[in-house]
């Protein structure tokens, strides 16, 4: 067992730990959060200059070749900053479904632009009253000679008012199919949400959208397992940023109770205030090692289902405890909505819910045991 | 990154897991509960030196030590899985004097106690604690006087666990009363059948047995000094930081039994393992089990590096038996009014071991280093938090 990051990815790691510190500085991560794009097109540039969005593409579809444990590396640090804006839409769910997904004509004429940093693309999964159930999806794609026409409304899909592309999951008779829409067809309306973390989440309607047979991505009566495949992915990466984000907090924390005095000593001399920081370590140590341990297993290609469950179960609960301590910690001027603590706690938030809570994955989990 | 072992490791594993599954005994499985799974008893003994003749005891030792050279990442397997077919793993000689003598012992006393300590030949008792000196172990005052070419101990352990069924007494004693508290400390090898040492049973809650222990003139040669006089308290630092490496083993094999327990089990017509409730509880003890093992087997890795455990091995240490209460107290609410029932009774489900665990589960966070202390050192050592002035 080797629980060390490889030098590629020490030299990744520090790269974007430098590069965000310079580029994301908080004061940008609360200007994006009223920000209706919610994303720097300079920082966008700069991040597509670095090779960052295609880091996971083979190199043959305009990438550099790295694997999804290198993502996750990257995803790391782009949590710990608190980065906003549509690198995890774009890449984790458009760039990776596509690569997994997408025909190669599909591949070589979105990949690279991906890469180069010219697309924006999101998935819309999650309707009113359901969140990744297929018998209760509502959406639906009607065939119609060669297109399909498709009508439905999806909540929680990010950044999907500035998307080129919403990968839309819709029902047919054959059961839950991936379409590949182009953003700016006029059936589709998209209103931002405001949510808790300001992070760009829309409700999407589409009214009778009509979408070519092209668009089709991936196979036609694969889609639910496709769909587990995308799913899997997508919360293993969000489990990444979290690990960042939540360590990122243990920092922010011990730096203060190490400089706050009362009483006439630093209160990180204080027992109660040691032991919540120990709760916040061991927390952030057990969810990196259980997020690695799923994403190393996804990166390599084995079975991993009950490893990525069981990481996002547990980091959706750890980084909220973290959070939680963290506040306790920092006291009154951790409150303070200028405090960056807020950012984190918020963060963590909307993160618990995506891709699965803690109890959706508790329950496959249970289901993995084979109760 | 891999979380996977290699075919190497695999392969030794294997190796001892059908061994301790051809030659485990239900015997074996009561001794070690009854115990409270430390080594000594005559059915551990027994299984335990076939291991040890195979080197499997202290597989890292050094071969002319008794081991076979292999990573601490082996060790660790073997020990884990030991815990989990339900052999004893609370070992005193293979996980605390071993270590200590081969690092500090003069090569007298390592040729002597090593060799037998890998083939599990001997057993050793941890002589640590004393009625004022637990949490605070630099206050212990059990006095060894320098009398030449012996000492002369006096004094009172107390919780010295194992000292009814080990051979020798690893045992830290004050020699010198005027230096400050952990300076005046040494670490000596006693064998318990010296004359004057008086052994009193002391019986726990969760039924097994630890002992008080009075030292009355009892004469130590000046030989079983292990390693510098008064340099005793920083070995014990480091030793703990090896105790603390839990092995979480016997609450996986619980948790496997419960999860069994839940799926054959009918409550209202029901199979309990498809109540939302116990669904949800049961795969959260899976998700913090295996929380547990990636911090059991980091350890493994820190230690192959060369690099010091210390508040890894803290924090192992507190988040393995916090899971060890916890999978416990899941068991005793999934069984409901069946989890008071004791292991002779009519009824009782898993022949009454969660009413026995649940006895148990109290020390799990109070023995070898309480939580708090625990968590001062991930706070002091992990995270660089100042020492309170007063």
């Amino acid at each position: 067992m080797n629980f060390g990051l490889s030098e590629g990815q020490r030299m990744l790691k520090q790269t974007a730990r430098d590069f965000l510190t310079a580029e994301c500085p908080s004061s940008l991560v609360k200007e994006m959060a009223t920000d209706d794009k919610g994303y720097s097109p300079e920082l966008w540039r700069k991040m597509a200059e670095l090779g960052w969005m295609g880091l996971a593409f083979p190199q043959e579809y305009g990438g550099t070749g790295g694997s999804f444990l290198d993502l996750a590396v990257l995803l790391e640090e782009m949590g710990h900053a608190c980065l906003p804006g549509p690198f995890f839409s774009t890449v984790v769910l458009g760039g990776m479904t596509i690569l997994e997904l997408g025909d190669e004509k599909q591949k070589r004429e979105l990949l690279p632009l991906i890469a180069k940093g010219e697309l924006i693309i999101t998935l819309a999964l999650t309707e009113p009253g359901s969140s990744y159930s297929a018998s209760e999806m509502m959406a639906e794609a009607i065939a119609d000679g060669d297109n399909y026409i498709i009508s439905g409304t999806k909540l929680f899909v990010p950044d999907a008012h500035i998307a080129d592309y919403i990968i839309c999951v819709a029902k047919t008779a054959q059961g839950a199919i991936l379409f590949m829409v182009d953003g700016r067809n006029p059936g589709i309306s998209c209103s931002l949400l405001k949510t808790i973390a300001s992070d760009k989440q829309c409700e999407v309607v589409f009214d009778k959208v009509k979408v070519p047979e092209e668009s089709v991505l991936g196979d036609l009566d694969q889609g639910w397992i496709q769909l587990q495949s995308i799913l899997r992915r997508a919360a293993i990466a969000k489990c990444a940023e979290m690990v960042g984000g939540a360590q990122q907090v243990l920092e922010m924390t011990v730096d203060y109770v190490k400089q706050r005095v009362q009483f006439g000593q630093p209160i990180g001399a204080f027992q109660a205030v040691q032991h919540h920081c120990a709760n916040m370590a061991t927390d952030v140590e057990t969810s990196k090692f259980i997020t690695y341990q799923a994403a190393w297993r996804l990166s390599e290609g084995l079975p991993c289902n009950q490893e990525v469950a069981m990481a996002k179960a547990w980091v959706s609960d750890a980084y909220k405890r973290v959070t939680l301590l963290g506040h306790q910690c920092i006291g009154g001027v951790g409150f303070m909505e200028d405090h960056d603590l807020p950012l984190y706690s918020k963060q963590a938030m909307g993160a618990e819910t995506a891709f699965g809570d803690a109890d959706f994955h508790r329950e496959v989990v249970a289901q993995e045991l084979g109760l | 990154m891999e979380f996977r072992f290699t075919s190497e490791e695999e392969k030794l594993t294997k190796e001892v897991h059908e061994f301790m599954e051809r030659e485990r005994t239900p015997e074996l499985l009561a001794e070690t509960l009854e115990l409270g799974a430390i080594y000594g008893g005559p059915e551990g003994r027994k299984i335990c030196q076939k291991m040890g003749a195979r080197g499997w005891l202290c597989p890292a030792w050094p071969r002319e030590h008794g081991g076979l050279g292999t990573s601490e990442m082996i060790k660790l397997m073997i020990l884990d899985d030991m815990a989990y077919m339900g052999l004893p793993f609370l070992f005193g000689g293979a996980s605390m004097a071993g270590p200590a003598i081969l690092r500090h012992g003069s090569e007298e006393l390592k040729k002597e106690f090593l060799p037998r300590i890998a083939q599990g030949e001997v057993e050793f008792a941890l002589g640590y604690t004393e009625p004022q000196a637990g949490s605070d172990l630099a206050a212990l005052e059990l006095r060894a006087e320098d009398k030449g070419d012996y000492f002369l101990l006096n004094g009172q352990k107390m919780f010295n666990t194992h000292c009814h069924v080990a051979d020798y007494h690893y045992l830290a004693v004050r020699t010198d009363p005027d230096a400050p508290k952990h300076r005046g400390i040494s670490m000596m090898v006693v064998d318990l059948d010296s004359p004057g040492i008086t052994i009193r049973p002391l019986t726990t809650m969760a039924s097994w047995r630890t002992n008080e222990v009075f030292y009355d003139d009892v004469e130590v040669p000046k030989r079983n000094l292990v390693g510098e006089l008064n340099r005793g308290f920083r070995y014990v630092m480091t030793a703990l930081d090896f105790e603390r490496m839990v092995t979480i083993g016997m609450f996986r094999r619980l948790f496997d039994e419960l999860v069994d327990y839940a799926k054959e089990t009918k409550v209202d017509g029901k199979a309990l393992g498809k109540n939302p409730l116990v669904r949800q509880k049961l795969a959260e003890m899976a998700i913090e089990l295996e929380a547990a093992r990636l911090l059991y087997y980091n350890l493994g890795y820190v230690l192959d590096r060369g690099e010091a455990a210390t508040f890894h091995s803290s924090m192992e240490k507190l988040f393995a038996c916090e899971v060890a209460q916890r999978v416990v107290r899941v068991g005793m609410q999934m069984v409901g009014a069946y989890g008071q029932l004791q292991q002779d009774s009519k009824w009782a489900p898993l022949q009454g071991e969660l009413e026995f665990q649940y006895r148990w589960s109290f020390l799990h966070t109070i023995a070898g280093g309480t939580s708090e202390i625990q968590r001062n050192i991930i706070a002091l050592r992990g995270l660089g938090l100042p020492t309170p002035t007063a």
